[in-house]
């Protein structure tokens, strides 16, 4: 019982790590790459995480850490996705030219002239 | 449980990072690269986990703790030069 | 103990694609975002190979503060070049000094 429960929270996990491996490298847009990389990845790590917290049993010194790391990617994970696409998208990397629509564009010059005025003296 | 069991799934997650090395050599922007650096230094994180389970040692996963919290600075670091350069 | 060493071949594999990459890439900022993979990867088997003390000190200095002061040392030469030439990929000519 506990092996099959193992062997499907790691063939999840195992799955979800593939795919946003195989959408990193074959998204056709650097927007599209963070997507895979941040909700694709997360979801491949939590399953594993729970496969080995299964396998171990909950009172070990694998699980504490396993849910610490666990916790850690859950919070960690979508901020530096999101500094990234920002990052990325004030540097003016460009969309993919299928791409349907821009939302942030109108608000660009008056996100930029506000950050200009919040910015202090460096 | 075997043990052995970890050991195939440690090695699934690192064979994982030869499909971020692709994207790694080939990205055509700089931000591409951060993306799959970021993926890798993950999946690096889940393979030491199951290496510890595999090798029976509780003293390796402080390494991939390390490894998760210091991928998020890497990459907010990344982030911050590509906004407005280091410095 | 094959599935050990398969383990391990398959990091050092790893390791010597990314110092491929580092020698043969032509976008400075790559070759450092390379080097900070050779970094991460070398934790990955100084784990393998059973000393997580040196794994603790290659994640703090070779994934983050050697790339760290690659990429000061860059933005620092850098900012005299007029013009990235062929060194530049698009999306990151906007803090050199244009």
């Amino acid at each position: 019982m506990k092996t099959v429960a193992f062997l499907v929270t790691a063939g999840i996990g195992l799955a979800f790590s593939l795919s946003g491996a195989v959408g990193i490298l074959r998204m056709p847009d650097l927007y599209s790459r963070i997507q895979c990389s941040s909700k694709t990845v997360t979801m491949g790590a939590l399953p594993a995480l729970i496969a080995l917290v299964v396998g171990e049993g909950i009172d070990s010194g694998y699980a504490s850490r396993a849910l610490l790391i666990a916790v850690l990617l859950l919070v960690v994970n979508p901020t530096a996705s999101h500094a990234l696409a920002r990052a990325a998208y004030k540097s003016g990397v460009p969309m993919w030219s299928g791409a349907v629509r821009d939302e942030v564009a109108g608000r660009e010059d008056s996100q930029r002239r506000r950050e200009q005025d919040c910015a202090g003296p460096e | 449980m075997s043990t052995s069991l970890y050991g195939v799934i440690a090695l699934a997650e690192t064979a994982i990072g030869l499909l971020l090395m692709v994207r790694l050599a080939i990205g055509p922007t700089i931000s591409d690269r951060i993306v799959a650096l970021n993926t890798l230094s993950t999946q690096a994180a889940l393979a030491v986990l199951f290496f510890a389970a595999f090798a029976d040692r509780t003293i390796y996963l402080d390494v991939a703790l390390w490894l998760a919290s210091f991928s998020y600075l890497g990459a907010i670091v990344w982030a911050r030069y590509l906004e407005r350069g280091l410095l | 103990m094959t599935l050990f060493w398969t383990l391990d071949y398959l990091v050092l594999a790893l390791i010597v694609i990314g110092t491929v990459l580092v020698v043969r890439l032509r976008n400075l900022n790559g070759a450092v975002m390379a080097l900070s993979a050779v970094g991460t990867m070398l934790s990955l088997i100084f784990v393998v190979l059973g000393a997580p003390d040196d794994a603790h000190s290659e994640v703090v200095v070779g994934a983050i503060a050697l790339p760290v002061l690659y990429l000061v040392a860059i933005g620092k030469a850098r900012t005299d070049v007029a013009g990235g030439g062929e060194m530049q990929e698009e999306g990151e000519s906007h803090h050199d000094g244009d």
